[in-house]
């Protein structure tokens, strides 16, 4: 027999001045393969059409999705019910700006974070349009491929005990950004030119190392990993600068 | 268009400090940790024997180790809670925003943070009442010890303390291994049952020890 199953659900609306925050609960049967998308489809097709939530792909690509369900931040349409309880809590993520019930602005972030970390290839050389592209050694691509299949989904970040408590920091997304542009041998930054972005506690110092980013990545990035890396290579920058002087 | 302020431009110099704080506080936190398991370890002796803890503390007084060593180690935990405290929120609003957050997320590694933040504060207190104790009143000797455990309510005082400090210990090491990338993704799991294992059989030790000068009479 099909499970009856609760969602209680964040609601409020910033835009109007008569919204409350309040949870409001739904009841939904269980169908086969049901994960949280057709949930919350369905609940605003058939119970609700004013609920507010970010969908676009349905398959873990383009990250609108991302929400706290039961506590977790966690991909809506990766998410299955049959893993979840009977009572299911949705929250919108925190630190990113509310839109709207479980819709939040992750794009301004984003973009925000891009522009500090300076998200693209810094090089001298003259693009020549008709030039083939220049080559790099398979495994080089194959590590930057890994680190560019982050969607900015903002699970990381909504997971993150220092981002909790400094809205500048760059979070789990954003030093990943930073390393990947670290091992392209197209950009010619240097270590130091990266320490200015990152060497401080905005950035990889403020990491803690609670690594929730690491476990609730929907994507499972290599972020304990690639956090280690950076701290390792910005310490080592960091006593460089220090006894140079 | 941000203005290129890094970018191919020469290596501009900066002397930040949070990258040299960051070494600071790993690399006191790794010396407090060494400390901890060896002074546990000559201490527990005494359940062999007080009169090879007796010989422990005579050869460190003798060598002025324990008049110099002793007060060195109180100020690197000194030194050791000022660097780690500038990532605790000491006002209230980020008190109540990280335990929300911890109570919603469910993650262990989190709520690990919080307890090592909450017994930092209590081992700074009671480690600073120990060392001033037991270093005002040296020579160490294990009738000393068991005479100070088996009056007032100074056994509570170390049931307390042996527990929350081993758990700091070992929370703490794990931290650093996964923090500065020495425990790769692979190893995560394999060292935080290792931790804990590690960290059971000091507090372990402890007890014993704690039983031992308990019944130790003069």
């Amino acid at each position: 027999m099909a499970r009856s199953l609760k969602f209680n659900i964040f609601r409020y609306n910033p835009q109007d001045p008569e919204s409350t925050p309040h949870m409001e609960s739904f009841v939904l049967e269980e169908t086969d393969s049901m994960t949280l998308f057709i949930v919350l489809n369905r609940i605003r097709e058939e119970q609700d059409p004013s609920l507010q939530f970010d969908f676009c792909c349905r398959a873990g690509i383009c990250g609108s999705c991302g929400m706290v369900v039961n506590g977790r931040p966690s991909l809506a349409c990766h998410t299955k019910t049959k893993e979840l309880p009977d009572e299911i809590t949705l929250l919108p993520l925190p630190v990113f700006q509310l839109v709207g019930d479980l819709s939040v602005d992750t794009g301004s972030w984003f973009r925000e974070l891009y522009d500090t970390v300076e998200s693209w290839i810094h090089t001298k050389k003259e693009f020549d349009p008709k030039a083939q592209e220049e080559r790099m050694e398979n495994e080089v691509a194959e590590a930057i491929y890994e680190l560019d299949r982050c969607v900015e989904c903002g699970c990381c970040v909504a997971a993150c005990g220092t981002a909790r408590l400094r809205p500048d920091f760059l979070g789990a997304a954003g030093l990943n950004r930073v390393g990947r542009f670290l091992i392209d041998p197209r950009d010619e930054r240097t270590e130091q030119d990266y320490y200015q972005i990152i060497g401080n506690d905005m950035g990889i110092f403020g990491c803690m190392g609670l690594l929730a980013c690491e476990d609730v990545c929907p994507k499972h990035m290599p972020l304990q990993d690639q956090l280690g890396f950076l701290r390792k290579k910005m310490g080592i920058t960091a006593l460089k600068t220090f006894f140079k002087k | 268009m941000s203005v290129p302020l890094t970018a191919n431009h020469k290596s501009l110099q900066c002397h930040r400090w949070d990258g040299v704080l960051d070494w600071a506080q790993m690399l006191s936190g790794a010396g407090l940790i060494a400390f901890m398991w060896m002074h546990m370890t000559l201490v527990a002796s005494v359940v062999l024997s007080p009169s090879i803890m007796n010989a422990i503390a005579e050869f460190f007084e003798a060598t002025g180790m324990a008049q110099v060593g002793g007060p060195l180690v109180f100020l690197l935990f000194l030194a050791h809670f000022a660097l780690a405290a500038r990532k605790i929120p000491f006002r209230l609003e980020g008190q109540k925003t990280i335990w929300e957050h911890a109570k919603l997320l469910h993650h262990t590694d989190t709520w690990l943070w919080v307890v090592q933040v909450v017994s930092a504060m209590i081992i700074l207190v009671m480690g600073a009442i120990h060392m001033w104790v037991v270093l005002s009143d040296l020579p160490i000797t294990a009738l000393k010890s068991a005479a100070r455990i088996q009056s007032g309510a100074w056994i509570f005082f170390y049931l307390l303390l042996l527990p929350l400090v081993e758990l700091h210990v070992g929370i703490g090491l794990y931290r650093i291994a996964v923090k500065w990338g020495f425990v790769q993704r692979s190893g995560r799991k394999g060292l935080k049952r290792g931790e804990n294992l590690l960290t059971l059989v000091f507090i372990t030790i402890g007890l014993l020890t704690l039983v031992r000068f308990w019944f130790l009479k003069g």
